[in-house]
């Protein structure tokens, strides 16, 4: 039976007849047609988030922002965390819990869980930190731009510059919060008043590099008008500079924030944040490490996490990434 | 290519171009003297920082003057114009730059730099009206219109350059400031981006500005040449006389350094050095003359006299 089929299989694969030269025909290359299955039609976005996700050190990091923020703005709501709650500070057996199951992040001196303080902490932290670095961010980019490309008002731009940076930023931010009393929305304007003109700067000086550039004397010769030079020609190559300079902004502001709630002004004095919390914890440096190291854990790993996560996206928008 | 003589495009008259004040003032370019008819193409030759693209740049208003006129269809464009004027000259003349891969926004796709000039002058009526357009540019300078949502960075530095062309052409221009623009590219596509602009020239009458140190290249595309070096226009003539008859020392050295592909040839070929202290101008101020119809050149009095005499001689010889 399986002889037989061998037989049948080896008829069916015997050529019918031998092909010769003339059979076939010489197609000529189509360069055209090549071409268009080269080139399918792509999208920008679509190709910016197939960059972005291939990449799963990225994807960790995002993960990781996302449950911070998470965790950050969900978990305060039900802990019912309050800074001036001192009742267990008679309780021997609830004060100075090293971390366990019971206590994730330890207790304190008055015996509150560290795990709901420094997401209550971290709550007003990243709420400070991301509202004046986009405050900043925003007007300093913007004011910076015009102020690199135009040379009237570079001119008096200078001036102004000058003379707030030669005054020291603390000093502006100590007398405004003092003069405004202590708060959030307070403490927000004392941070940001002034120092859009550093971020706009910065702007300055990078607008000034690229604006000459051979491209952007092209759209001059095209009859370009000034601001869409900016927004098409100039900010779209300064995406990975500018999420640098935020991801360096928003440490520096909740640092500024630890240093005011230390000299006592800023937040109000019930107003949990990473910053109370740290320099409220660097006496247990050495006794009770971990009062200390998980807050500062938790604000470098928020500052990490966006720190990459932007880096990723800024290099994503870039279309020579996207081959 | 029959050029009416009589129709004068752009005109530069005493024209000086200077970078800096007081004591750290430069001057590039000083009494340039030329006109470009409608429909001819126009070449400044010299060596490299001689000042032909700042003379290119200045004729487009990106390097300000600091003397003399430029007149472009009559009217003077060297001066603060009207807003209206200015959006009219600056549609009418064009730019195709020297590198192409500089000169592109590599942030934006094919379909935005192409229509940047439409946008800018609302020269489209409709978004598929603009789409057509770029469509028919594109297939014009030789690529596809799948090209169009692409960036430039995909592209060969040939196909590049084809973009800058489509994108200084889709305005209609008038006069084309060619600054250099086979420069940058690889032997084997030169002619064929040269054949692309003498193409557009022959379909819609352009008007070339041809700036460029290959004078292989000068002497296949350009109707009239212009030899500068520092800044100063040496010789001017037709492309056949100035190859036949180069009078200017500086001309004879340049066209002595054209290659030639043949090295029996090249061997015998004797090469002229240009020594600019052969001039002596202490006493006597060099002009800019015409010792011929249509032929300039710079010289004194003397010089002149001389130059006439070995174009009279020349004609005797050729009789």
């Amino acid at each position: 039976m399986a002889k037989k089929n061998a037989a049948v299989a080896a008829e069916a694969i015997k050529p019918k007849a031998v092909a010769k030269d003339e059979d076939f025909v010489l197609v000529s290359l189509d360069k055209k047609a090549t071409e268009i299955i080269d080139t399918p039609k792509y999208s920008y976005w679509k190709s910016v988030w197939k960059t972005f996700f291939a990449n799963p050190v990225t994807i960790f990091m995002l993960v990781l922002m996302i449950i911070i923020l998470l965790m950050s703005y969900i978990q305060p709501m039900f802990s019912g965390y309050s800074l001036l709650d001192v009742k267990g500070v008679n309780d021997f057996g609830a004060r100075y819990n090293w971390p366990s199951a019971k206590y994730w992040f330890g207790t304190d001196a008055d015996g509150k869980s560290l795990f709901d303080a420094v997401w209550a902490g971290a709550k007003t932290s990243i709420s400070i930190g991301v509202i004046a670095s986009v405050i900043v961010t925003v007007v300093g980019v913007i004011v910076g731009a015009f102020w690199g490309v135009s040379k009237k008002i570079d001119r008096i731009m200078l001036e102004i510059y000058n003379v707030i940076s030669n005054v020291p930023m603390t000093l502006i931010v100590i007398v405004l919060s003092y003069t405004f009393g202590n708060g959030f929305w307070n403490l927000i304007f004392a941070m940001t008043v002034t120092s859009w003109l550093g971020t706009a700067y910065f702007i300055r000086v990078q607008v000034m590099i690229m604006r000459d550039r051979e491209y952007n004397i092209a759209s001059r010769t095209l009859g370009t008008p000034t601001r869409r030079m900016i927004f098409r020609n100039i900010l779209p190559y300064l995406t990975s500079v500018i999420v640098t300079q935020v991801s360096q902004l928003l440490p520096s502001f909740i640092s500024i924030e630890v240093f005011l709630s230390f000299l006592g002004v800023g937040l109000s004095s019930n107003v949990p944040s990473l910053g109370r919390l740290i320099s409220q914890y660097s006496p247990y440096m050495t006794s009770y490490p971990y009062l200390f190291w998980l807050p500062v854990l938790v604000l470098a790993l928020i500052t990490v996490s966006l720190y990459i996560v932007g880096q990723n996206l800024a290099d994503a928008s870039d279309p020579r990434t996207h081959m | 290519m029959t050029v009416n003589k009589k129709d004068v495009l752009l005109s530069l008259r005493d024209l000086e171009i200077s970078f800096g004040e007081g004591k750290n003032k430069f001057v590039a370019v000083q009494d340039v003297n030329f006109d470009i008819y409608r429909g001819e193409t126009f070449s400044l030759v010299g060596e490299s920082g001689s000042g032909k693209t700042t003379i290119g740049r200045a004729i487009l208003g990106i390097n300000p003057t600091s003397n003399g006129t430029i007149t472009f269809n009559g009217t003077q464009i060297n001066k603060k114009l009207s807003h209206h004027q200015e959006q009219d000259v600056s549609r009418k003349i064009q730019m195709i730059f020297q590198d192409p891969s500089a000169s592109l926004n590599e942030r934006a796709t094919i379909d935005y730099i192409i229509s940047e000039g439409l946008y800018n002058f609302n020269l489209f009526d409709s978004e598929e009206d603009r789409l057509q357009k770029v469509t028919q540019i594109i297939e014009e300078v030789g690529l596809l219109p799948e090209h169009l949502y692409r960036y430039p960075h995909e592209f060969s530095g040939g196909q590049r350059q084809r973009i800058g062309i489509a994108r200084a052409l889709i305005m209609q221009p008038e006069l084309v400031v060619a600054d250099e623009p086979i420069s940058a590219l690889d032997v084997s596509i030169r002619a064929q981006v040269l054949n692309l602009l003498k193409k557009f020239q022959r379909e819609s009458n352009l008007t070339y500005l041809f700036i460029a140190h290959d004078l292989s290249v000068v002497h296949f595309i350009s109707d009239r040449i212009a030899v500068i070096r520092n800044g100063r226009i040496l010789e001017l003539a037709e492309t056949e006389e100035l190859f036949n008859n180069p009078l200017h020392p500086y001309t004879q050295a340049l066209l002595s350094a054209v290659p030639i592909p043949d090295p029996k040839l090249a061997r015998e070929k004797k090469l002229l050095v240009y020594d600019p202290k052969m001039h002596d101008y202490s006493v006597d101020k060099p002009s800019f003359v015409e010792v011929k119809p249509g032929h300039f050149i710079y010289a004194n009095a003397p010089e002149e006299e001389h130059y006439r005499q070995l174009l009279d001689e020349q004609a005797q010889g050729v009789n």
